[in-house]
């Protein structure tokens, strides 16, 4: 198994491929289901790893977890994931997909919260390939909400098809999605996003937020903002907002000197910032960056 | 250095705006620039600048006898072209540290690098000069400043990167009386023999702090009157329409070319 270099020195390293499965953290892992003992923060490494079984995580009550998954793949991989959060469980997950060549990834994410407990999903696609990305969010518990914070660049002429689907099948349940999407080249990101509030539901809020900047003419962005709602006593709002790149902010920078590139490329570092910042650890922020500025820089 | 605009004939989506306008500016001068609202003053300083919104019908404008007019937005930067604008342009996520970063090290040469220290140095002391406050070299680039805050972020900006002309336009709308004479007094202690300046201003307040050498009036497009001091007063207590009536020039239903609403805070 090769680690990333990165990832290499991590305390709490739980790696797997399909022949092997390092585990250097304070966790079980049986019938590919990880349960969480102790710790609060866990790196997850996943090398060209396509089990037949869905990789299952699984969070006790009242714990407290930052989760950062990495999957590493150099040829084609379909994966199911589930995340069950007991109650009153504040779970942070990262998750980044790299591919240094072109391959197709499905993945299917499924997250389901009982009473009281909060997720922050941060998802950095800045994937080289063809992404099938299904991520669905079941708040089953009263009071359980979620966060879901996510960045994609879409570079070469890859396709990233991702739907995010949010269920409130509680009261008081609240759900939050920011979706930053750059696309570059002839990439197509195409996005599908919904909330879905039952009859009986009331005091749930769900609210999406989906911007886009295309840079090159041929680049792509779709983006389906939809809202479910069977309930009247709730709120929620949706929206996207797709264009080129800001004109004004463009012969701004432009007038003092900088070249187009460079223009370009602080306005979109100014514009992943907000997500970048929201990494916690440095490592895989640096990483996060380097990949978005790398993508970006050649194109920009 | 010069600065010349011969003959500037300028139109934007077949409206012309700048109607033969002439003006010449040496390096150390400065000339005020004044007039009724959409005569085409900003239309000057966009397009010395380089708007890509903007289509140049005939004329020239040269820098030193060289004509820049096929040069870009950032070439004409680069070659000593400053525009503090009259409404300054919010950049999310950029800081203002980074960007002016980014803005002096385009104007090193290849084998040069940026002398951290000493930039930081400049930086902060510009900053206190013009009262900008602490924190502000990691504020986003104008995104919450004040009106006042963007106007002085210009000048800020202006001294950091030591240009040949600069045209300010409009630098004083927004400022209260004590951030209008902050910033006369920075912009006057850069007034140098090397610095030439070309303020636009509707009013005398501006031109209280920042002494010009010239004050010419432009009307539909071009300057109609040079004077000196004067020629400000007159304008203070009388307006226009004596230069008008003196010229012989009748009023032309033009109304201001908007190239868009302010941005807005995102």
């Amino acid at each position: 198994m090769k680690i990333l270099e990165f990832l290499k020195d991590k305390e709490n390293l739980i790696a797997f491929d399909n022949s092997t499965t390092i585990n250097r953290a304070d966790v079980s892992i049986k019938n590919n289901s990880l349960t969480f003992k102790k710790g609060n923060e866990f790196f997850v490494f996943l090398d060209n790893y396509d089990a037949y079984n869905e990789l299952k995580f699984n969070f006790h009550s009242q714990q407290k977890i930052k989760l950062f998954i990495i999957v590493y793949q150099n040829k084609n991989i379909k994966m199911d994931y589930s995340f069950n959060l007991d109650d009153s469980v504040e779970l942070e997950v990262f998750t980044n997909f790299v591919s240094r060549r072109k391959t197709n990834n499905i993945s299917n994410f499924i997250y389901n919260l009982k009473e009281n407990s909060s997720l922050k999903l941060l998802n950095a696609i800045t994937f080289n390939g063809n992404l099938d990305l299904n991520c669905t969010v079941n708040l089953d518990g009263e009071k359980s909400e979620v966060t879901i914070d996510l960045l994609n660049i879409g570079g070469f002429s890859n396709k990233h098809k991702v739907r995010q689907n949010v269920n409130h099948q509680s009261k008081y349940t609240e759900s939050y999605i920011n979706n930053w999407l750059i696309s570059l080249d002839n990439s197509v990101l195409d996005y599908s996003v919904s909330g879905f509030i039952e009859k009986g539901k009331e005091f749930s809020k769900c609210f999406q937020s989906n911007k886009g900047i295309m840079l090159s003419d041929s680049s792509q962005i779709a983006v389906e903002p939809k809202l479910y709602i069977d309930e009247y006593n709730v709120e929620a709002g949706h929206g996207a907002a797709i264009g080129q790149i800001d004109e004004l902010q463009l012969y701004y920078l432009l007038s003092r000197g900088l070249s187009e590139t460079e223009a370009k490329s602080l306005i979109i570092s100014g514009y992943t910032l907000p997500f970048i910042d929201k990494i916690s650890d440095e490592d895989i922020r640096r990483h996060v960056t380097s990949q978005s500025s790398r993508l970006i820089r050649r194109k920009a | 250095m010069t600065l010349e605009i011969k003959d500037l004939f300028v139109s934007i989506e077949n409206n012309l705006i700048l109607n033969g306008l002439n003006l010449k500016v040496n390096g150390g001068e400065t000339h005020a620039i004044m007039g009724p609202n959409g005569t085409g003053k900003s239309t000057l300083a966009q397009v010395c600048m380089g708007h890509p919104s903007y289509k140049v019908e005939s004329g020239d404008i040269l820098l030193d006898g060289e004509s820049i007019l096929d040069k870009s937005v950032d070439e004409r930067s680069r070659l000593g072209i400053f525009l503090a604008m009259q409404n300054p342009i919010e950049v999310p996520g950029v800081t203002n540290f980074d960007f002016i970063k980014a803005a002096i090290q385009t104007r090193m040469k290849k084998d040069e690098h940026l002398r951290i220290g000493r930039f930081i140095l400049k930086f902060e002391k510009a900053s206190q000069d013009l009262k900008m406050g602490q924190g502000l070299a990691h504020r986003f680039l104008n995104q919450g400043f004040s009106g006042g805050e963007k106007k002085r972020n210009e000048i800020l900006q202006m001294k950091m990167l030591n240009p040949a002309f600069a045209f300010l336009d409009e630098i004083d709308s927004g400022l209260d009386v004590d951030a209008l004479k902050l910033v006369g007094q920075n912009v006057t202690e850069l007034k140098s023999q090397d610095l030439g300046l070309i303020l636009i201003t509707h009013y005398q307040r501006l031109l209280d702090y920042i002494t010009p050498d010239y004050v010419h009036i432009m009307i539909n497009g071009k300057i109609v009157k040079t004077g000196n001091l004067e020629l400000i007063k007159r304008i203070d207590q009388e307006g226009y329409d004596w230069v008008k009536k003196e010229l012989g020039i009748e009023d032309e239903d033009k109304k201001p070319y908007s190239l868009g609403t302010c941005p807005s805070k995102h």
